[in-house]
């Protein structure tokens, strides 16, 4: 190193009385940083990628004060650090308030999240921190305080943690235009750096992060790799395991091995009643686990959550049952195995899951994957193969958000107001907005302030005032409402579940409970509850002795594939049938596969298989080309089109990772003769667009939007819904918007997050580019078979017709009588 | 609106004309019947900074309006919530409106949402009761379950929509017109606003609207 400043001096010092030494990135990082320099450090869990970036503030802070910087207190804000979770601020505040201490620094760290008391805020606003951790809502709420420049009046560093996990959502939007703002606030003299993991796309994550016209941003690369030992747990008797499924209880008595040889496991699974279901059934299957098993998942009471994630650091757990709740977040290193029910869809989700075991750097990461029905082993062997050959996916950004754009138009409206031709410059300087044009940025302005197109004289329309450039909003009412509703993360209605003698025991979705009579059980944070009532908003529960128990399902459990994993899978599924394979999933596969082939077929690499199989249902058509759910989707909505241009004909859509079904009740008008047409490119993109259901895929989009927009008013667990008067679904919303307002840019972005994120229209030209070269196989097996069967029981269907409703309608009539 | 059809339903020895704006034609009475209107909704919004589009109730009220030159009622019958809440400016657009037609009378028979001041009812020359009965056929917002002593009911405030199912795992939901042994219910005529599924007994009529024509379900 050349420049031996004497922070740096103070801090090596420190290091070595410590006996840490540290590694090449975090020097490279703290170089760079002391140049005044911007970038993302790119370095895995558990090498200590925070101290990359903090100990290099403070060698700046040492070298500008090198007589006082034991002493100097009150600077003010100088470092701001994001976090996308609540939990990890707690540790890492921690961790820095120990270097602080016996560096002799008196710095303060605060907190800002949901969580921070009022006391602590107003103190925050009197005096602000050295250092805060923050959450990216609650900047945006800092964003909406009166005179929030002041704040930030000594801010000359930012930092992103785990911005991989950001990047791909509106929380990541959230992240651009506040950091946009605090450019605009502090103009040339803010550092801003991300950490990330590695994922495909790591030079875009730093234009995201920078803005697509920084110039001096660099990644700096810790070369560390982590060391993964995945291991499938292969059914005993593989011809006996069933066909279909997602919970994997069937597995569960040889998951106990793991358990019993490991310290401390995370047993992942996808879903949070995938989790309560294999919570009970642990506890049923060794009753020696009562005390040392522990439940974690986003349902669970805050409080208990903290106790759990608190036994797990100090190792008095043996194991803990989760779901993503705990992908991310501090090291818990008493946990040395790891256990992945069901399939994690991704290479990027596993690595991270793999990566909470063995967390002691050059320790082995210990996964065992245990499928959930027989051909998810396959994924498996991909899974390894994908790691081997470190195929990790992207996080694509999110563009053009103008729901978030407009909440954070509101945001700036509800503080200080703002100047319509300053925001305009900062917000064009984002990824996310780089493309939008003045007259969408009129628009969003007139709909703030006169509520989009008005029929004069009667519109009552009230929200933000305009004062030539300046726009503001004045009433108390309407600032405090948006407040309390700053963020992008959407959920179904919660309501808080308590014993009926007091006591709180997580929060259950609204749309779950409303189907429940009293005297029905339900599993909840591990227990058995009866439901009794609901009242203020809560659900009152007493404990149930039934062994019944209904469990609740939440949304949001489907993941799709990831295309890096589809295309391993597809080779796996050639070597399983070249029979030359060394994968033990697939040699434990060969009974099915057999049996496949004795019934239909299993396709070659230059091969599409195509089974009609008819039911008591009616004519089944399968078609397998192994490219994840959503271009599945998008396919079989084509595949129906082509297929209704032929006859007038409906169909019912299901689909999962490896293939997509038609159902009809007429027999399906594809031949030897016409297959292959029916997969052409040509006319792909008009076609596509009549075919799918694009106003559906749009509307269940549309949800998210109006909230984040701030056209539905959620309201919160345990507090009324006030204004009864105003409460309106959302469905109901879009459809007035597309019969009255069709230009409204809302509504055009629903479209565009249906289009272009979920079609992914480029992979499926890639797909159907493959099958023109591909020999398609049609067989008509006599029953089902192992390929279809996990796609006809799947229960969420689509519809696509060509019948006009009128004939439906008579059909349906005449098949009902 | 030509190109619209209603069906005409011969029932309770009388000729409704089930329509597809939501609504009925009394023939034998020369009345308009509609339900759960809701005017003024959007406008709340509005009011509230929730930016739905402006303009809603206009379009309702033009489709009424619509309905009046081709059926010339002489009477229009509101089976509850006309107006969605609180006096707006809505009111006052109704007002302009009501004066095109000052000779049909309007009857509310008073729903939940019902909540104005009996002096703006009166300047809009609508009148207010909490049923109404005309020639044996009784008028009131919420459904009635048992048999209430008159001929026959109608209501609203359900917003009624039926589901359709056949093989090959078909669906389909509609607005429909229901015909219970007792009382029927009405679509909600009014454009925002939402739906509740209705599980009619096997025998009882039902009419969904599809589109711009009215079919029997069951």
């Amino acid at each position: 190193m050349q420049q031996r400043s004497g922070g740096w001096k103070v801090i090596h010092q420190w290091l070595e009385g410590n006996e840490f030494k540290p590694f090449k990135f975090q020097e490279d990082a703290w170089k760079a940083y002391l140049q005044g320099k911007s970038g993302i450090v790119n370095a895995p869990t558990g090498f200590g990628k925070t101290f990359s970036l903090f100990l290099g503030v403070l060698i700046a802070w040492i070298d500008a004060h090198p007589k006082d910087y034991t002493r100097k207190t009150k600077n003010g804000l100088q470092l701001l650090w994001i976090t996308p979770l609540r939990a990890l601020a707690k540790d890492i505040a921690r961790a820095m308030e120990a270097v602080l201490q016996e560096l002799n620094i008196p710095w303060q760290v605060g907190i800002r999240s949901g969580d921070t008391s009022l006391a602590a805020r107003a103190a925050q606003k009197k005096q602000m921190p050295e250092i805060l951790l923050i959450t990216p809502e609650s900047l945006h709420l800092l964003l909406a305080q009166k005179e929030y420049p002041n704040l930030f009046k000594h801010l000359h560093t930012v930092v992103v943690d785990e911005w991989h996990e950001l990047i791909g959502s509106k929380r990541g939007v959230m992240v651009e235009l506040g950091l946009s703002r605090l450019k605009g606030l502090r103009k040339k003299q803010l550092k801003i750096w991300g950490i990330s993991a590695t994922i495909g796309n790591l030079d875009e994550a730093l234009e995201v992060l920078l803005g697509p016209y920084h110039n001096d941003g660099l990644i700096i690369r810790a070369k560390l790799k982590k060391n993964i030992a995945l291991k499938s747990v292969i059914p005993h008797e593989i011809e006996n395991y069933p066909w279909a499924g997602h919970l994997g209880i069937k597995m569960l008595p040889q998951a106990l091995p793991v358990i019993h040889d490991s310290q401390t496991t995370l047993i992942f699974t996808n879903t949070r009643s995938q989790s309560e279901i294999w919570y009970q059934a642990l506890l049923k299957e060794d009753p020696m686990l009562a005390g040392a098993l522990a439940l974690h998942h986003g349902s669970i009471d805050m409080e208990l959550r903290i106790w759990v994630e608190e036994a797990l650091h100090n190792g008095i757990l043996k194991a803990v049952v989760c779901t993503a709740s705990l992908d991310l977040g501090v090291d818990f290193r008493p946990v040395d195995s790891v256990i992945q029910v069901g399939s994690p869809k991704g290479v990027a989700r596993f690595l991270q899951r793999a990566g909470r075991s063995g967390h002691q750097p050059g320790a082995v990461s210990k996964i065992f994957f245990l499928p959930t029905h027989a051909l998810e082993l396959v994924e498996a062997a991909a899974l390894k193969a994908a790691m081997e050959e470190e195929l990790i996916e992207s996080r694509m950004p999110v563009l053009l958000a103008y729901d978030v754009l407009l909440q954070y138009l509101m945001t700036l409206a509800v503080s200080d107001g703002f100047h319509g031709a300053e925001i305009w410059e900062e917000v064009r300087q984002t990824f996310c907005y780089q493309h939008i044009t003045e007259d969408e940025w009129l628009w969003l302005l007139s709909f703030l302030t006169t509520g989009g197109e008005a029929l004069g004289s009667y519109d009552e329309f009230r929200k933000v005032e305009r004062e030539g450039d300046f726009f503001i909003c004045r009433s108390r009412m309407m600032a405090m409402r948006h407040r309390l509703h700053i963020g992008t993360i959407v959920s179904d209605a919660m309501l808080k579940v308590k014993f009926m003698t007091g006591g709180y025991i997580g929060v259950i979705e609204e749309s779950f409970i409303s189907r429940l009579q009293p005297g029905d059980s339900f599993t909840l944070a591990g227990r058995n509850l009866e439901f009794t009532l609901i009242k203020d908003m809560t659900v009152l529960v007493r404990k149930s002795n039934s062994k019944r128990s209904i469990v609740p399902s939440y949304q949001g459990g489907r993941i799709p594939l990831s295309s890096n994993l589809g295309r391993m899978l597809r080779q796996k599924f050639n070597e399983a049938l070249s029979g030359k394979s060394r994968d033990a999933e697939l040699i434990a596969l060969q009974p099915l596969f057999q049996l496949q082939e004795t019934l239909s077929h299993i396709p070659k690499d230059n091969e599409l298989l195509i089974e009609k199989i008819n039911t008591k249902d009616g004519y089944h058509l399968f078609v397998y080309p192994f490219e994840g759910r959503l271009v599945h989707e998008v396919m079989a909505a084509l595949l129906a089109y082509r297929l209704s241009l032929i006859q007038p004909i409906t169909f019912s859509i299901a689909m999962n990772d490896y293939g997509f079904e038609l159902l009809s009740d007429q027999p399906i008008p594809l031949t030897q003769e016409n297959a292959k047409q029916l997969f052409t490119t040509d006319n792909l993109l008009i076609e596509l667009q009549t075919s799918v259901n694009a106003t559906e895929m749009a509307r269940r989009k549309f949800r998210d939007i109006a909230v984040i927009a701030g056209l539905i008013f959620q309201g919160y667990p345990g507090k009324h819904k006030a204004n009864r008067h105003l409460q309106s679904s959302a469905s109901l919303l879009f459809n007035v918007f597309k019969d009255y307002d069709p230009q409204n840019l809302l509504l055009k972005q629903a479209f565009n997050e249906a289009f272009f994120y979920q079609m992914e229209e480029a992979r499926l030209r890639e797909t159907l580019e493959r099958i023109a070269v591909s020999k398609i196989v049609i067989t008509a097996p006599q029953r089902l078979t192992p390929f279809c069967f996990p796609i006809k029981v799947d229960s969420l269907r689509d519809t696509m017709t060509s019948e006009k409703l009128e004939d439906r309608i008579k059909k349906l009539i005449t098949t009902n009588d | 609106m030509d190109s619209v059809v209603g069906e005409i339903f011969h029932f309770q020895q009388q000729h409704w004309h089930l329509l597809p704006q939501r609504a009925i034609f009394w023939e034998e009475e020369k009345t308009l019947i509609v339900s759960d209107m809701h005017l003024g909704k959007a406008t709340h919004f509005r009011k509230a900074g929730i930016a739905v589009p402006a303009g809603i109730e206009q379009e309702d009220l033009f489709r009424l309006q619509q309905l009046i030159t081709r059926y010339l009622p002489q009477r229009i019958i509101i089976v509850g919530d006309m107006f969605h809440s609180t006096e707006n400016n809505d009111v006052q657009y109704f007002r302009v409106w009501r004066q095109q037609f000052a000779n049909i009378s309007i009857n509310l028979v008073k729903g939940n949402h019902d909540i104005m001041p009996d002096e703006v009812y009166e300047q809009l020359q609508i009148q207010v009761n909490n049923t109404l009965t005309i020639s044996g056929i009784h008028f009131i917002h919420e459904p009635c379950e048992d048999h209430n002593g008159f001929q026959y009911t109608f209501s609203g405030h359900f917003h009624p929509a039926f589901v359709m199912q056949g093989t090959g795992k078909q669906r389909l939901r509609l607005p429909c017109f229901y015909f219970g042994p007792h009382c029927g219910i009405l679509p909600a005529f009014g454009h925002f606003t939402g739906s509740a599924t209705l599980d009619p007994a096997a025998n009882d009529p039902v009419f969904v609207i599809a589109g711009k024509s009215i079919i029997r379900a069951q």
